[in-house]
């Protein structure tokens, strides 16, 4: 900071590399920020669930959280690339300073960075304490879910079994996951749930699908030979639909 | 010293040290493996029935076992602990020519204990590792290319996905403190050679040994598992898996021998005058790399052996059927798994800080916070391990804590980014590949951190783990940022260890090829990942075959600029331009020796009485 003592010196944020530095983190904090949420926005499935929908406000409102500091890393990258550059063999004249630290800086870029770390993190825990009631729920429908080489298995209260899973709609529902053989992942991908399957142990995870349809259900574990196959089909149907499938299926697992 | 030099070498023929290279190496290895081999199929008693792998599994384990023993043999690894038992040593003539004394090209195949030779050595095996694990990730975009046509056999995909993840693990672990860590670090501690040169020699030429299980098992069935070579599934797996158990038992007692050796070399030997605080930021990254290694490794080495145990002799550790737990197995893998992509990352960022100021021609900014965020990393590494299991039902209680250890980690990795531009801002830019490396590095570990707070944390990571998503991101961080990292290294000490100067045309070519191939292929990988696509699948959907197609596109402009970069490394150490003693203009020490480089490196040992970053106007 000796240039500071120079009484003839501008001000630190009078200087014109600040200035094209403050007015390119702006700039650039808005673009990656922008760039950076519809990228996820417009990749990502579309949610069939309040879990689903919930990550997607979290990638959003993280994406934007992080964005100042990306961009001021960026605005320094531009503002250093497009002043001062040396080509050549031989080094240029060494810098007119010997800044070693700023103690200000760091203190803001500590705070900055540690204000951040604790927005993420209540973020996350508010989100995980809601969703992980749900596993609590005795009055939502308890579906058992059983992987194994290289199938899907559902079993439901009244006894019907299915290697597609079906729902209805906006009911809460709670499975109850494990495995026969190695581990498996439950993904159902809409829903955004996922709980391993392990042999020997259940594991629970719940969510109440919103929307009626047809979505995806995956293997999200390296689990052998056909892993890549290991994928059925959820459909989320209405109370009457569903109650009518159930029955028909209860009755096709007794008689057979 | 310089008299010791001058005395002539001992007549050939005279001691058992000068007869033993790599060549009796590889002979007594396998000769050892397959007299062990016949001999246990001849006298290994039959399975009854209880599975139906053990006996293969203990005839497998046996062999591997033998070769290990007969290459560390043939190679000479045992003549000085021999010697040690029969209460004698190695004379001063053997010492000197396990040093290399003669200076002779086939120093290069012996076990020879010059650290210079053995940082060369590295370099040379590191570059292998990376070309078969490379062409073996090409195979995996090829077959991705094209979607539900994939033209390999799912267990062929599956083991090469395997052997793909372990082989650039492995590379990239030894890539900054194999080669640099070895042929520059004592230099630029102002060192003769390393603390224990003979441990030196014997943590390269483990990796050379463990080598050979792994390729081994490529014919036994692969590693059709995974990297991560989880149980149960893994009791299951062909017996190639044993090559896998093999490879990272010897691997791991390689990284622990080499992490004490660093560390004691740079805890001991440092110059008359170089304090901690003239101590190069280079030297931190690497020790704090191996000091993480030495508690991770030996755990890594654990789940190896218990999953020896479960596959050869029955035993139940992970076996829930038996009262053990895959569990336990995930636990003991993460708790290797999570510090050592910092045992990969923080070398890698350190080197990229001792560049800095070379090519702003600056002070570094902030060498406090540069340590206190290489020791915030470090101490907060070991205990982040199991946000690879938040869904994996082991301890849902344990997630929140987790997410708050996992997040806490972006405020040291924050002070490496503070001290990066720190440097760089204000300064005057030398452009040259190692300095735009430090831009290419701040680019892809922004996305790769960025990426990493989502999945950091919980709820999001119930819809983002085991997808592509997952993938993209450790490939942006250990890629994107530790192979950067450890290019420009190359490049920077390349004049140093070959005497010739890395061909300027080729180094920026192979750069822009590669990290603009780099950023469109795991672009792709994100949108992949977002949109379901789960890892280690071998075809996928008809909506995801866009986005793949364009991964594998960067996927073969990174090929191609890794081809260009392996063939400036040849042109450039065989014809390129003479390089001066201090090319860089550089105050470290390694730059005040000329090439080449006498076997004790200085002929007076250095006194240090500054740091090195003293650029800037004062010092003009």
């Amino acid at each position: 900071m000796t240039e500071l003592k120079t009484p003839n010196a501008p001000q630190w944020w009078k200087k014109p590399d600040v200035k094209k530095t403050a007015i390119l983190w702006v700039i650039c904090t808005a673009v990656i920020g922008y760039i950076g949420v519809e990228f996820h926005v417009r990749n990502i499935v579309s949610p069939a669930s309040e879990n689903m929908s919930n990550i997607i406000s979290l990638i959003r409102i993280f994406t934007w959280a992080a964005s100042p500091v990306a961009g001021l890393v960026t605005a320094i990258c531009i503002t250093v690339l497009t002043s001062k550059r040396h080509y050549g063999d031989n080094p240029p004249p060494e810098a007119d300073h010997e800044i070693r630290n700023s103690p200000r800086a760091t203190a803001l870029w500590l705070s900055i960075s540690g204000l951040l770390c604790l927005f993420a993190l209540i973020g996350g825990l508010i989100v995980l304490e809601q969703e992980s009631e749900g596993v609590l729920d005795t009055s939502a429908i308890q579906v058992n879910v059983t992987g194994q080489q290289w199938l899907w298995n559902f079993d439901y209260e009244n006894g019907a079994r299915s290697e597609d899973l079906y729902l209805p709609v906006n009911k809460p529902v709670v499975f109850h996951i494990t495995s026969v053989d190695v581990k498996h992942s439950f993904w159902v991908v809409q829903m955004g749930i996922k709980m391993d399957a392990n042999p020997g142990y259940t594991t629970e995870t719940a969510v109440t699908p919103d929307k009626i349809g047809v979505f995806d259900v995956r293997c999200a574990e390296l689990c052998g030979l056909l892993h890549a196959y290991m994928q059925t089909k959820v459909h989320v149907v209405s109370q009457a639909d569903y109650d009518a499938w159930l029955i028909d299926h209860a009755a096709i697992e007794k008689g057979a | 010293m310089t008299t010791v030099m001058n005395e002539t070498v001992a007549a050939p023929g005279k001691s058992i040290i000068e007869k033993l290279n790599v060549f009796t190496a590889l002979a007594l290895g396998v000769l050892s493996a397959i007299v062990v081999w016949r001999l246990s199929l001849a006298f290994l008693p039959e399975d009854s029935e209880v599975r139906l792998f053990t006996r293969e599994d203990k005839i497998t384990l046996l062999s591997m076992c033998a070769w290990f023993v007969g290459f560390m043999t043939g190679i000479g690894a045992l003549v000085g602990p021999f010697r040690w038992l029969m209460g004698k040593d190695l004379s001063h003539d053997e010492n000197m020519f396990l040093a290399g004394k003669d200076m002779g090209p086939k120093r290069y195949l012996r076990y020879t204990t010059d650290h210079k030779v053995v940082g060369i050595q590295y370099l040379f095996i590191t570059i292998l590792i990376f070309f078969l694990g490379g062409g073996l990730a090409m195979l995996i975009r090829t077959n991705l290319g094209t979607p539900e046509g994939g033209w390999l056999h799912a267990q062929a995909y599956n083991s090469i996905v395997g052997t793909h993840g372990i082989l650039m693990i492995v590379g990239t672990i030894i890539m900054v403190t194999g080669p640099f860590g070895n042929f520059i670090m004592p230099i630029m501690i102002g060192a003769r050679d390393m603390a224990f040169p003979r441990l030196n020699a014997l943590s390269f030429w483990l990796i050379v040994a463990a080598a050979v299980p792994l390729l081994w098992g490529q014919f036994l069935g692969g590693i059709t598992t995974g990297w991560s070579a989880y149980n149960p599934l893994a009791s299951q797996a062909p017996l190639g898996m044993d090559g896998y158990i093999m490879y990272i038992c010897i691997f791991a007692i390689s990284t622990m021998v080499a992490g004490a050796n660093i560390t004691t070399t740079v805890v001991k030997m440092r110059a008359k005058g170089m304090t901690w605080n003239r101590t190069p930021i280079f030297i931190y990254g690497t020790v704090a790399s191996v000091a993480l290694a030495l508690p991770a490794f030996p755990v890594f080495f654990l789940s190896q052996v218990l999953s020896a145990f479960d596959r050869a002799l029955d035993t139940s550790f992970y076996n829930t059927a038996g009262g053990g737990s895959g569990w336990l197995y995930e636990n003991l893998f993460w708790l290797m798994g999570h510090p050592e992509v910092y045992v990969i990352l923080i070398p890698s960022i350190a080197a990229l800080m001792e560049m800095a100021p070379v090519f702003t021609r600056r002070p570094l900014f902030s060498f406090n916070v540069a340590v206190m965020g290489i020791a915030g990393i470090s101490g907060l590494s070991v205990l982040v391990w199991a946000h690879h299991m938040y869904i994996s039902g082991w301890a849902p209680l344990l997630n929140a804590p987790f997410m708050l250890t996992t997040e806490l980690i972006s405020i040291p990795t924050g002070m490496l980014f503070l001290v990066l531009v720190g440097t760089l801002w204000r300064g005057r830019l030398w452009m040259t590949v190692p300095l735009m490396s430090i831009f290419a590095l701040l680019w892809n570990f922004m996305i790769g951190g960025v990426t990493g707070i989502y999945l950091s944390d919980v709820p999001a990571d119930a819809f983002l783990h085991g997808s592509m998503y997952v993938t993209a991101h450790f490939h942006y961080t250990l890629m994107g940022a530790g192979l950067t990292g450890a290019l420009a290294a190359l490049v920077y000490w390349f004049p140093k260890m070959t005497g010739r100067m890395f061909d300027k045309t080729l180094s920026w070519v192979a750069f822009w090829l590669v990290q603009i191939g780099f950023n469109i292929a795991f672009v792709g990988m994100f949108m992949v990942g977002l949109a379901g696509q789960p890892r280690r699948v071998e075809s996928y959907a008809p909506t995801f075959n866009t986005a793949n197609m364009v991964t594998t596109g960067g996927a073969y402009m990174i090929m191609a600029g890794m081809l260009v970069l392996l063939y400036g490394v040849i042109s450039s150490a065989r014809s390129g331009v003479k390089a001066p003693m201090n090319p860089w203009q550089a105050k470290t020490l390694e730059w005040t020796v000329a090439y080449p480089i006498p076997l004790e490196n200085f002929d007076v040992l250095p006194t240090v009485s500054s740091d090195p970053y003293g650029y800037g106007k004062a010092q003009s």
